[in-house]
């Protein structure tokens, strides 16, 4: 009289994959940036030594983790958070949260309003970890595509801005 | 600015509405506390596709969902039995229920049925006969409806339901879902939920926190509905009507369904017209004697319904007017859009004039004391001529 | 009207108000399933008298299992704990916070660690962790302010370790929020003033940051109405009963309209103000908020055009031209400190520089500025804040905020 089926529905194989790459890129240019530019550095520096960081999308990946060593050294720590002592999880919601994000069409503080973004741990580490976001995006991005993606474009000498785009994209890449 | 000297009011639903709102739904079943829902549908809606599309919201979250997607009717006692049993033996923990009318009935009661095992359905009905809360259930509305989707009430056979624990825990309007290409259903779902909004605005019995709801949902349809009529593709519009009629069910209560929603049942079973649409028709005579007979907050409706530029400009002895005449100037609008579709009057919509005395009779109700004969007469006539009384 | 791709929306809270409705708390805990509440509240409210009218209020219909009367302003984890530990020997089976923000969050941390029967209320941190409904919780506010009565979160310190925790949960919201204007009729008019200019800063932040939304911002609409018709007369005469239900009803309403669409840079910086200098919420948001408006003014001023209506009423919203509504509102929230600042005899401060301690010193001291523009930029309330904030833009705002004069518009970055 009643139909049943019980489904168990299945993944996003190609959302996943683009989201896994732009997480890793972002992940190396972190690294790249705490060694380039001062900001990023300083903010770095307030945070605690051996530091985590994980940004992900639940409940099943990709992550990225980035962290200090115990020497303050920033490093990407790869994709995979298990095991590792995470102090400041985002987490975004869910895969189609992650695409709107990833390409551009939400950007981090409208993806927090909306609730497809939340934050565990110690909220100040959050502030400055989107602050490092923020700055790493205006160095990966053409300024027309960051300024969707940030709420304030900065005015940066050109030295900052440009040399500093080829040198973050450079040790990106290169991995160092 | 109305001040009610007591009040109390609560409303457990929570509104998720716009781009991709589909895919949080592993995430508030979680904080729920539900990890296997199952999902209810009728089999007009699982043919549109919109089952397809809920589904593929829960890909990548590891959820194991049931579907019983081509539920048809009769909506009955043993059809809720049924699903009872499939529910228990599959071990569900909550109710996804995707459409309207009818089918949120099944699932409304369905959860009473689930939560309370030794009790019959018939023992539980009546007036507030649940205690305590049911298990989670989640309303995906689609186009249409008949505006008790979000409501306290359900209704299964001759057994009525009323609990605020009936209401979803979670509405999701998803612009995927509530899209249609059939005018007189948007303008009939739209038209209920304006109905039940102004009564409610209007009525005495309000309160600060009905006011929230019942402004929001006739700013909704003030602003939307004439767009949405125009193109039906229009997704944020569509969104927004779908908010209107989750808000207006929010408020409708015993204390707040007045004349129109009376008059709009009654017209609509003896013709066989849509209620939505004769509550459109009959909104802004009822609105109208209600101002000039019953002392009714009419000039309140004039900032949801005209926003702050125009209500800052209409002279305060006047809004009781301007607000009948702006819902008159809908229907012109809307039946303008449609070429003739949507009827103004009750002799548009082919009432006959001789039955007028009928419906009046038939409309005197227990339910809301205080109108006689000869108001409902009153107003059926205007509606039916086209002209509303005014002050004056 | 402002409609977001996506928002959501929950005021889940029952909300029960009147003149005399402390005495439907029995038949609620019952409607519940209780019977024999745990009154907690603080040495502040019980000195006023207010947990005797509650008590005389309730005992005819239910017994009272204990009553916590000493919560500090600085609840943590421990003070937890032990009542906790009461509330077990006593064998109550529901709560009752009767008071402001701080003992409102005491009772929700209470609930958590007696409803998961845990002695590790810290594992339970963060979003979604509880999973199950808690203890019946009833919220007497007592201030008209903090709409914490609303709030499906709570903050609990951490004393030992140093650090503040956030729980967010449905479960969380309390089931019932009793606004009785008993409660606060007695509240001394510098303290009214600073309550509901604070839940005058939730109304308009909610209405004008980025999370807002269409039920939110009637929230705050209504919210602001409430408060500009009704403030000043309350403050001038303290015994008028209606007033004050209508502040209490603004305060939950605009509560419901932060706890949706939270709120901005005022609260960032006056959380900071807060703990920095010691400064209470309530003041430290009033002189807030004008700056704040100012600040962003260049991102949303059409947001803030907007609240001309309820400020002023629709004459003046009429009267005035479409684009100087904006700096109007900026204008009329300044002229209600200064009014309020005249009405309290001078205790409801206009700027910093004015705000003094018992002893008559400063309590925000210029030296302290740079240290609260650096704990500003932690604050979480940044996200939502329309415009960016660095530590120099924190620093003119506080700067403009001592002194007492008006941010200079062309200094304001925008890029």
């Amino acid at each position: 009289m009643v139909s049943y089926r019980e489904v168990k529905p299945g993944g996003k194989p190609f959302k996943r994959a683009y989201v896994a790459v732009m997480l890793w890129f972002v992940g190396r240019a972190v690294q790249a940036a705490a060694r380039v530019d001062r900001a990023v550095a300083r903010e770095f520096d307030d945070l605690p030594d051996s530091f985590t960081f994980c940004l992900g999308v639940e409940p099943r990946g990709p992550f990225m983790v980035v962290g200090k060593s115990k020497k303050g050294r920033v490093k990407y720590l790869g994709w995979n958070p298990a095991g590792k002592e995470i102090d400041l999880a985002m987490r975004i919601q869910n895969m189609e949260a992650a695409i709107l994000l990833f390409t551009f069409q939400e950007n981090n503080a409208l993806s927090a309003c909306r609730n497809r973004i939340t934050v565990d741990g110690d909220i100040p580490a959050a502030c400055a970890m989107m602050r490092v976001i923020d700055i790493v995006e205006v160095y990966l991005l053409p300024k027309m595509i960051a300024r969707l993606a940030i709420k304030r474009y900065p005015s940066w000498s050109f030295r900052r801005k440009y040399l500093g785009r080829i040198r973050i994209y450079f040790r990106s890449v290169l991995g160092y | 600015m109305f001040l009610p000297n007591e009040y109390e009011f609560s409303c457990f639903v929570k509104i998720n509405s716009g781009t991709r709102a589909l895919e949080h739904l592993p995430h508030e079943l979680d904080a729920l506390n539900a990890r296997k829902p199952l999902i209810v549908a009728g089999k007009d809606v699982s043919k549109e596709g919109h089952v397809r599309k809920l589904m593929s919201a829960f890909r990548d979250s590891g959820m194991t969902i049931g579907v019983c997607d081509d539920i048809s009717g009769p909506f009955d006692a043993p059809l809720i039995e049924a699903i009872t049993n499939l529910y228990r033996n599959k071990d569900h923990d909550s109710i996804v229920a995707v459409g309207s009318g009818s089918i949120v009935d099944v699932a409304k009661v369905l959860n009473v049925s689930v939560s309370y095992g030794g009790r019959t359905l018939r023992e539980l009905a009546g007036k507030n006969g649940i205690p305590n809360p049911l298990d989670p259930f989640i309303f995906v509305p689609t186009a249409g409806g008949d505006g008790y989707e979000t409501s306290r009430y359900a209704e299964i056979e001759d057994m009525k339901f009323s609990s605020d624990f009936l209401m979803p825990d979670l509405v999701v309007i998803d612009p995927r879902m509530v899209t249609s290409r059939d005018t007189r259903i948007i303008v009939a779902t739209a038209m209920t939920a304006l109905a039940h909004a102004v009564e409610a605005y209007t009525s005495p019995a309000k309160n600060h926190i009905t006011d929230i709801y019942a402004h929001a949902a006739i700013k909704y349809v003030a602003e939307y509905l004439i767009p949405v009529v125009r193109h039906p593709a229009d997704r944020d519009g569509s969104c927004a009507l779908a908010n209107a009629a989750c808000m207006a069910g929010c408020v409708v209560s015993d204390m707040t369904m007045g004349m129109a929603h009376i008059l709009g049942e009654t017209i609509g079973a003896m013709f066989g017209i849509t209620p939505g649409i004769c509550m459109g028709i009959v909104l802004p005579y009822t609105v109208a004697h209600r101002a000039l007979h019953f002392g009714a907050r009419t000039a309140d409706l004039i900032l949801p319904l005209a926003g702050f530029d125009d209500c800052a400009k209409i002279s305060p002895s006047l809004s009781d007017a301007v607000a009948v005449t702006m819902m008159i100037d809908l229907q012109h609008e809307l039946n303008g859009q449609t070429h003739g579709g949507i009827p103004r009057t009750l002799e548009e919509a082919d009432v006959p004039p001789y039955m007028l005395q009928d419906i009046a009779e038939r409309c005197i109700t227990d339910d809301l004391p205080g109108y006689t004969y000869s108001d409902y007469l009153t107003v059926v006539k205007q509606a039916w001529e086209g002209s509303p009384a005014m002050n004056g | 009207m402002h409609l977001p791709g996506y928002y959501e929306f929950s005021a889940r809270v029952k909300v029960v108000s009147g003149h005399r409705v402390l005495e439907k708390i029995p038949a609620e805990l019952r409607k519940l399933g209780a019977s024999k509440p745990f009154i907690v509240t603080d040495n502040g409210v019980s000195s006023a008298g207010l947990l005797e009218i509650v008590t005389d209020s309730i005992r005819s219909g239910v017994t009272i299992g204990a009553v916590a009367d000493d919560i500090p302003q600085d609840s943590d984890v421990c003070i937890i704990n032990d009542l906790a530990g009461i509330f077990r020997e006593r064998g109550c089976d529901s709560l009752i916070a009767l008071g402001g923000g701080s003992v409102i969050d005491t009772a929700k941390g209470i609930n958590i660690v007696i409803s998961e029967n845990t002695y590790d209320l810290m594992k339970f941190s963060g979003a979604g962790r509880l999973k199950r409904a808690l203890k019946p919780l009833i919220a007497v506010p007592t201030t008209a302010g903090t709409g914490s009565e609303t709030t499906m979160v709570a903050v609990i310190a951490d004393h030992e370790r140093q650090r503040k925790m956030l729980f967010v949960s449905y479960f969380l919201v309390p089931d019932v929020a009793v606004l009785d204007s008993r409660m606060t009729l007695s509240l001394p008019p510098a303290m009214t003033a600073a309550t509901a200019m604070d839940a005058l800063c939730h109304a308009v932040e909610a209405y004008t940051c980025l999370a807002k939304n269409p039920m939110s911002d009637i929230c705050a609409l209504e919210a602001i109405e409430l408060i500009s018709r009704n403030l000043l007369h309350v403050v001038n005469n303290p015994g008028d009963k209606d007033g004050r239900l209508a502040l209490a009803n603004a305060a939950t309403l605009a509560g419901m309209a932060f706890s949706n669409s939270m709120v901005g840079m005022v609260h960032a910086l006056g959380h900071s103000v807060g703990s920095v200098c010691g400064v209470p919420h309530g003041m430290a948001m009033s002189v807030l908020l004008p700056y704040g408006l100012e600040y962003n003014m260049h991102k949303v001023s059409h947001f803030i055009a907007e609240l001309l209506f309820p400020l002023a009423g629709s004459e003046i919203f009429a009267r005035t031209p479409k684009h100087l509504r904006a700096e109007r509102v900026v204008t009329i929230i300044r002229k209600l400190n200064q009014d309020l600042h005249d009405a309290t005899g001078g205790r409801h401060a206009r700027f910093f520089g004015e705000v003094l301690d018992r002893h008559g010193a400063h309590m925000v001291e210029k030296e302290k500025i740079p240290d609260i523009a650096r704990t500003a930029l932690g604050d979480g309330a940044l996200f939502y804040n329309p415009e960016d904030l660095d530590y120099d833009d924190m620093l003119m705002v506080m700067e403009g905020a001592w002194e007492g004069v008006p941010l200079k518009r062309n200094l304001i970055k925008s890029g």
